[in-house]
């Protein structure tokens, strides 16, 4: 169970946001303003902040998480909207969600960060396939086999896994991956997600896991 | 105190000294005249009246009128004047006596000769003095000659001599003047240009750099009220920042404000939405989502126009590989797309230049609007293309949907504003835009012209 501290002092949406998490299996830690936040932050995966808060705002609030806990997500969810807010948010935070939102994007979202930060140690279920991502095992389900990927592979399969859902751009893939920037017309991922492909896809030629979004680029969807 | 600090009086002194040196220059050239004058021209400073005179004189006291006395006289004043020529003319007409006569004289002089002779040398070259001897005409005449170049007034003389020193004198004096000038305008000439340049040069933030006051005098007083002018200036642009800082904090808080009831009432949505509910509530909550979600973008969008309406929306552009950015836009737009079951049709391509000068959040911002408009407005023909397209003037995306058109627009009126921003924004980029609609569908072209 993961635990959430959310700092909102808002009563009906801290309330509703607080049900509405915890009917979804979070254990979440309300608060109504960043006083307390020392007390509890070291015990939790992820922090929900609200940016005008009564005493100290949440921005303050998240650069100071930060500086002490580099490995808590900090996911901002403010009603500021405005393009210089976001930037100052983003500076320090690892998203940035604007209000009105739905709730199931912000557990979209809260998801995506705590599989970035690999605090989620749940075995994932990929269609035939079962992940285990803290060490990045995969098992073939079908043939009770554990699927070997050699380096280029190995990363290029656990940046899908970190980045679950997200459409990926060749650029994004490349250069999260390889590490350098990519050049238009290059093959080199294409051939390596061909090989991927190979080792994972039941029928690599009616590619399921790995999906192409025509266009952009591919996709590991849930 | 100031007046002698100013370039007028700088320049009143230099004239005044031009003119003094002229003065002084007369002064000395008089000096030397006289100087000279004095010791070096003391026998041949001649004056013609005086020797006529002293001629009259001299003719009308020989008593004694024989050839030697005249011969004797002759002699006297040739040492007087060296270069002087005399003869006697007895009253019969025969030449007598001569002294130092080196041009042709008859020595029988008629009435005629001696009347073309006075005609000719009258007020002619040599100087002649023609006086009758002793009392009466009865002895004749004495005549008296001598170079006209003799009697030259000593300036003349001078100049002969002198000339060369003089003029080159006189040139040094006007050139000196002129050097004088020219290093003085020169000066107040650098110093303007200077300040003009000055004037040119911008600091990071925009504003001209103030001056250093180096004198006090009028450029001096000039460079003053131009680093006052900057100062005032900056005084004003900070103003501005903290007006604009103002402006934007009260928006942000405005916004804010009326996103945080809309976040309850989705909370209450939401909540009631679990609840078992008739199909009626269901359409109603449907309902009240959907314009949720238009709220929320009428807000942004307000704000936003508010902010470009008054120029104060942040613009900060910088080169962006176009392409690059446009798919990772689709990126957050495919899976809403997806979800509203649309078919979604990409061909984007890379151009030729696919760096463009833009600031990518307006760019962001313009395909938002777009996509949204997509969504909301022409929900009906689920399709969204969007593709690239190069021509020899321009590169240009293209946004595509089946709607039923501009001008058949569903009942929400949201879109005339997201598409004002759009505009704003595109102009603002130096791009261009047109709208291509019909009933079958809208076909949108962001152009960059090569």
């Amino acid at each position: 169970m993961f635990r959430i501290l959310y700092i909102e002092d808002e009563k009906e949406i801290g309330q509703w946001v607080t049900k509405d998490l915890t009917e979804r299996g979070y254990e979440v830690t309300w608060l109504e303003s960043g006083e307390e936040v020392d007390q509890h932050i070291a015990s939790k995966d992820i922090a929900i902040l609200d940016v005008m808060l009564p005493g100290l705002d949440g921005f303050s609030i998240g650069k100071r998480i930060k500086r002490e806990n580099k490995e808590i997500p900090i996911l901002m969810l403010s009603a500021r909207t405005a393009v210089e807010d976001k930037i100052e948010g983003l500076n320090f935070a690892d998203d940035y969600l604007t209000k009105p939102f739905h709730p199931d994007e912000l557990v979209a979202r809260v998801e995506v960060l705590l599989r970035r930060y690999q605090k989620n140690d749940d075995v994932l279920d990929l269609q035939h396939l079962k992940i285990f991502t803290k060490e990045m095992r995969i098992m073939n389900t079908q043939t009770d086999e554990e699927v070997q990927l050699t380096g280029k592979q190995f990363y290029l399969f656990q940046y899908f896994v970190r980045h679950l859902n997200q459409i990926l751009t060749k650029e994004q893939l490349y250069e999260g991956v390889w590490g350098e920037s990519y050049i238009e017309g290059d093959k080199t991922l294409m051939v390596h997600i061909r090989y991927l492909r190979e080792k994972i896809e039941i029928d690599p030629a009616k590619p399921t896991i790995i999906e192409t979004i025509r266009g952009i680029g591919y996709r590991v969807k849930l | 105190m100031k007046f002698f600090r100013s370039l007028l009086a700088k320049y009143m002194l230099i004239i005044f000294l031009a003119i003094s040196i002229v003065q002084l220059s007369y002064f000395a050239i008089a000096a030397f005249v006289f100087g000279i004058g004095k010791t070096d021209f003391s026998s041949e400073v001649l004056r013609e009246s005086e020797i006529e005179e002293k001629w009259h004189a001299e003719a009308k006291s020989i008593k004694i009128i024989t050839e030697e006395t005249i011969t004797q006289r002759f002699e006297d004043w040739q040492k007087q004047y060296p270069k002087a020529s005399m003869f006697w003319v007895s009253e019969d007409g025969t030449l007598l006596t001569k002294v130092n006569v080196e041009e042709q004289i008859p020595s029988k002089w008629t009435p005629a000769y001696t009347t073309k002779f006075i005609k000719e040398r009258y007020g002619g070259d040599p100087f002649t003095v023609i006086a009758f001897l002793g009392d009466d005409e009865s002895n004749g005449f004495i005549v008296f000659e001598m170079p006209k170049e003799l009697f030259k007034p000593p300036l003349v003389n001078v100049y002969e001599k002198y000339g060369a020193i003089i003029l080159l004198g006189v040139i040094s004096i006007i050139l000196f003047f002129i050097v004088v000038s020219f290093l003085f305008f020169r000066g107040i000439r650098k110093r303007l240009l200077h300040l003009q340049e000055a004037m040119e040069i911008r600091d990071v933030d925009g504003l001209p750099i103030e001056t250093k006051v180096k004198k006090k005098d009028e450029i001096g007083q000039l460079e003053q009220s131009f680093n006052r002018m900057v100062c005032e200036l900056r005084e004003s642009k900070n103003r501005e920042q903290q007006e604009e800082q103002l402006r934007r904090e009260l928006i942000a808080n405005l916004s804010h404000d009326l996103r945080t009831p809309l976040t309850k009432i989705r909370a209450q949505s939401f909540s009631l939405s679990k609840e078992e509910l008739s199909e009626e509530g269901q359409q109603a909550i449907k309902a009240m989502e959907i314009s949720i979600v238009n709220i929320d973008a009428l807000i942004e969008n307000l704000m936003s126009y508010t902010l470009l309406m008054a120029s104060k929306y942040k613009f900060e552009q910088k080169e962006i590989n176009v392409i690059r950015f446009v798919r990772e836009q689709m990126t957050t737009w495919y899976p809403v797309f997806e979800k509203e079951g649309f078919e979604i049709d990409i061909e984007v391509h890379p151009f030729e230049k696919n760096e463009w000068q833009v600031d990518p959040i307006w760019l962001g911002r313009i395909f938002d609007n777009l996509f949204q408009n997509v969504l909301r407005h022409a929900n009906s023909g689920k399709y969204i293309g969007v593709e690239t397209e190069s021509t020899e003037h321009y590169d240009a995306f293209i946004i595509k949907d089946h709607g039923n058109g501009m001008k058949n627009e569903s009942n929400a009126k949201g879109a005339g504003i997201g598409l004002s921003i759009v505009d704003i924004m595109v102009k603002g980029m130096d791009l261009d835009w047109d709208i291509e609609s019909s009933e079958s569908g809208t076909k949108i072209k962001i152009k960059h012209y090569k």
